[in-house]
């Protein structure tokens, strides 16, 4: 049987009255949004706009000057921004692995014991990440000095050196003395993680795999890790960026010396605006590693991300 | 309802922080007064019963920022910016119709605050720092011009051409408004030296001029003793200037030409320099500084780890002194050593500069205050010694009138080398010295070799800064 009008009359009634609802929530969205939107386009949308279009510019404190690609360019073109690439790359590639394996393995190793054991380790690993890159800089100056330091005290009771080696300023150690400090200002926040997300693994599961005859290992490959892999995801997308952006350990402790040896992109960006005042060359700078750190990432979520279910 | 009532939450928050994000005009607020108590980052000095000089062009109270690196010394225990609150207090006193904020920065991140500032439009009207940075801005157009206040009367009084310059930008108008000089030397401890029979290398006498032959004897004999030479510090980038010194000094080279229009350290004194250099750090006879600043290797020193430094000023002898007590070292301060035994020494002149801020009546206030600072009776000695050098008016005489040491460092103004700071591009070109330094000292690059790249590069800076 067709409605009548009445029945039409009624249903448009019902529809907009859904509509009605459906704008007010809508608009009630928007305006909770809103103030976290407003300062997301000023402080961060709206840089990033004028980053990519200054970076087409000879901006300095004289003035602008268009100049296309220019800049980015004499970008590929400068050795010491190739250095810089270079490290930057060795710092990445040596601290996320270390860093997912070290937090899993830490994880792995505390998240069973009792909560007193679990929370100092957890309290041991965090306490870098707490305490603030400055002071951890500054302590691991005095670890590294080469005159006074700890580290070469140590290893010359133990008859590992003879000589004070200078671990920061010897072309040979300073990357890797870097690549150590980044590790363990990094390894704090993915064990907290671990720990949470290695507690949130269903125990039915691993019983059920226990009692059907699955070692430890099997009950970690097949039960746990497919478990971990959302954490696993954020923790190295997250690891990675960090690790490309990699500024205030080597600002603090080398100024990306010796001769560039631990010049990272972002260095190198901070001495072109604030040293030699050349902010378009250094937005050049900044549009690349903010291009490439898009692109490792996604590249993370198709590989890492096909296998994470939510 | 609820959702009304949401709606409503939400539209608050918006217009909260809207507000949060206003309101600030562009002056600053007020603090407690000046010159009483502690002085945070932020201060601003407190009115006081004003003297008729007061500037202010419309009758209304002109509000000026000044910012501060720490050069004036503080009184034992009191926090930075004490003394310069004090000024403020005194200068306001007498001129009731100027107001003047302080902001208090550091070396580290000063210099970044300031090009930032500069960028988004919120620098500060009066900056005491030194010409290196200030004629940077200045080539930059970023600085009131301070012509009127080299007046006959001053320039006469200051009778020091490389001086005066040192204030100039290229289009030859003033930019820095100078207060005090001094130059950078070197110092040995008295201690080590004993220690290693060494003291004899040194000359304690007259200007304690020496040669580059008996800095090499004086290694020597620190080394045999077992004890550590200066490290080659070229790490960050302060302190750069002593190290440049040391290097020019050695074998008669220089950084510029007399003209200061290239750069010439690859002559063949800076090659030799260099190549001499390396052969002491390889030899041990001084540290390589690769992973130390200018600051690291003067903290070195003062702890009794080193026996000598190449970046020692009054300023330091004086920030230092109770540390070297406390260690049992007695610094000897000395010029640095050349072939010939007659240095060409580098120097500091701290000075004032005024942003141009697009506002005539802050500028007129910042000179009146700038004047007030250097040229009041009263303020002007007090704030030169405050300093820990020495004055560039010669009218104001020996202020440490008795002190021998300060006449010591007074006797090395006649050893002025050309200034070199105001050089085009000099900004770019102290980014290229410290890495020529470690890529000799970690054998990346021959000396010759560091030191042309060097040269090339320093010289493409002018060329990019035109």
């Amino acid at each position: 049987m067709r409605a009548g009008p009445a029945g039409w009359i009624g249903g448009i009634m019902k529809h907009t009255k859904f509509n009605k609802i459906r704008m007010r929530e809508t608009v009630v969205s928007y305006a909770f949004l809103a103030p976290a939107l407003f300062f997301f386009c000023i402080f961060v949308l709206l840089p990033m706009i004028m980053g990519v279009v200054t970076s087409l510019f000879r901006y300095n404190m004289k003035g602008m000057t268009f100049i296309g690609l220019d800049n980015y360019v004499n970008m590929f073109k400068d050795e010491v921004w190739q250095k810089s690439l270079i490290n930057t790359i060795i710092l990445v590639v040596g601290s996320v692995p270390i860093t997912v394996l070290f937090s899993l393995f830490v994880a792995a190793m505390t998240y069973e014991k009792n909560p007193f054991t679990r929370s100092f380790f957890r309290c041991v690993f965090f306490l870098p990440v707490v305490t603030g890159t400055v002071a951890v800089t500054v302590v691991w100056k005095w670890i590294y000095d080469p005159l006074n330091g700890i580290l070469n005290w140590f290893l010359k009771s133990a008859h590992i050196i003879e000589k004070n080696i200078m671990w920061t300023g010897d072309k040979k150690y300073a990357l890797w003395a870097i690549l150590i400090i980044l590790i363990t200002t990094s390894v704090g926040q993915p064990i907290i993680l671990y720990i949470a997300s290695l507690g949130n693994v269903p125990k039915d599961y691993v019983e059920a795999a226990q009692v059907d005859g699955a070692n430890d290992l099997q009950v970690f490959w097949k039960i746990k890790w497919p478990n971990l892999l959302p954490t696993t995801l954020y923790i190295v997308v997250i690891t990675t960026i960090n690790s490309f952006q990699c500024f205030s350990l080597i600002q603090l402790l080398t100024s990306g010396g010796p001769n560039y040896r631990t010049t990272t992109i972002m260095y190198y960006l901070y001495e072109n605006a604030f040293k030699r005042f050349e902010y378009g060359y250094a937005n050049a700078m900044g549009v690349v590693l903010a291009l490439m750190i898009g692109f490792i990432s996604f590249v993370q979520f198709k590989a890492l991300g096909s296998d994470v279910e939510y | 309802m609820k959702k009304i009532l949401s709606l409503g939450l939400a539209a608050a928050l918006l217009t909260a922080s809207l507000a949060g994000c206003g309101g600030k005009g562009g002056s600053e607020t007020t603090a407690a007064p000046a010159g009483t108590t502690a002085a945070p980052a932020e201060t601003t000095a407190g009115g006081g019963s004003g003297t008729p000089e007061a500037p202010a062009a419309s009758g209304d109270t002109v509000e000026i920022t000044w910012w501060a690196f720490p050069t004036f010394a503080q009184d034992a225990d009191k926090p930075a910016g004490t003394y310069e609150a004090e000024i403020i207090a005194a200068f306001e006193a007498k001129n009731p119709g100027i107001k003047v904020n302080l902001e208090t920065i550091d070396f580290t991140s000063g210099p970044e605050k300031i090009t930032a500032a500069i960028e988004a439009g919120t620098v500060c009207d009066v900056l005491f720092d030194a010409p290196g940075r200030i004629i940077s801005y200045a080539q930059n157009g970023k600085l009131v011009k301070l012509d009127d206040m080299f007046t006959d009367d001053f320039v006469k009084d200051v009778d020091n051409e490389a001086l005066l310059n040192s204030c100039k930008s290229d289009d030859g108008s003033y930019y820095m408004y100078p207060i005090s000089t001094a130059a950078f030397c070197m110092a040995v401890s008295k201690q080590a030296l004993e220690q290693a029979d060494a003291l004899g290398c040194i000359n304690q006498e007259g200007d304690r001029t020496w040669t580059t032959a008996q800095f090499e004897e004086m290694m020597q004999k620190l080394s045999a003793a077992g004890l550590n030479g200066a490290t080659v510090y070229c790490s960050g980038q302060g302190g750069d200037q002593g190290i440049r010194a040391f290097v020019t000094n050695l074998y008669d080279s220089q950084v510029t030409n007399d003209e200061v229009t290239e750069y010439t350290l690859n002559d063949e004194g800076g090659i030799k320099a260099m190549t001499k250099i390396k052969e002491w750090v390889d030899a041990g006879y001084m540290l390589n500084g690769s992973a130390y600043n200018g600051g690291e290797d003067v903290d070195q020193f003062v702890a009794g780890n080193t026996a000598f430094t190449t970046l020692w000023s009054p300023g330091l002898a004086s920030q230092r002194a109770e540390t070297l007590k406390e260690n049992g070292i007695d610094a000897i301060a000395l010029p640095f050593p050349s072939q010939d035994g007659k240095p060409e020494l580098e120097y500091l002149v701290n000075g004032f500069c005024v942003f141009d801020n697009g506002d005539a009546a802050k500028a007129e206030a910042s000179k009146t205050f700038i004047d007030f600072i250097c040229n009041d009776e009263e303020w002007g000695p007090k704030d030169v010694v405050r300093t820990s050098v020495f004055p560039v008016r010669q009218s104001m005489g020996d202020l440490y009138a008795g002190d021998a040491e300060m006449g010591f460092y007074a006797s090395l103004t006649k050893y002025y080398s050309p200034y070199y700071n105001t050089i085009k591009g000099f900004a770019e070109m102290r980014t290229y010295w410290f890495p020529m330094l470690q890529a000799v000292l970690n054998g990346d690059s021959t000396p010759e070799d560091a030191v042309n790249d060097f040269v090339a590069k320093a010289n493409q800076s002018i060329v990019n800064a035109q």
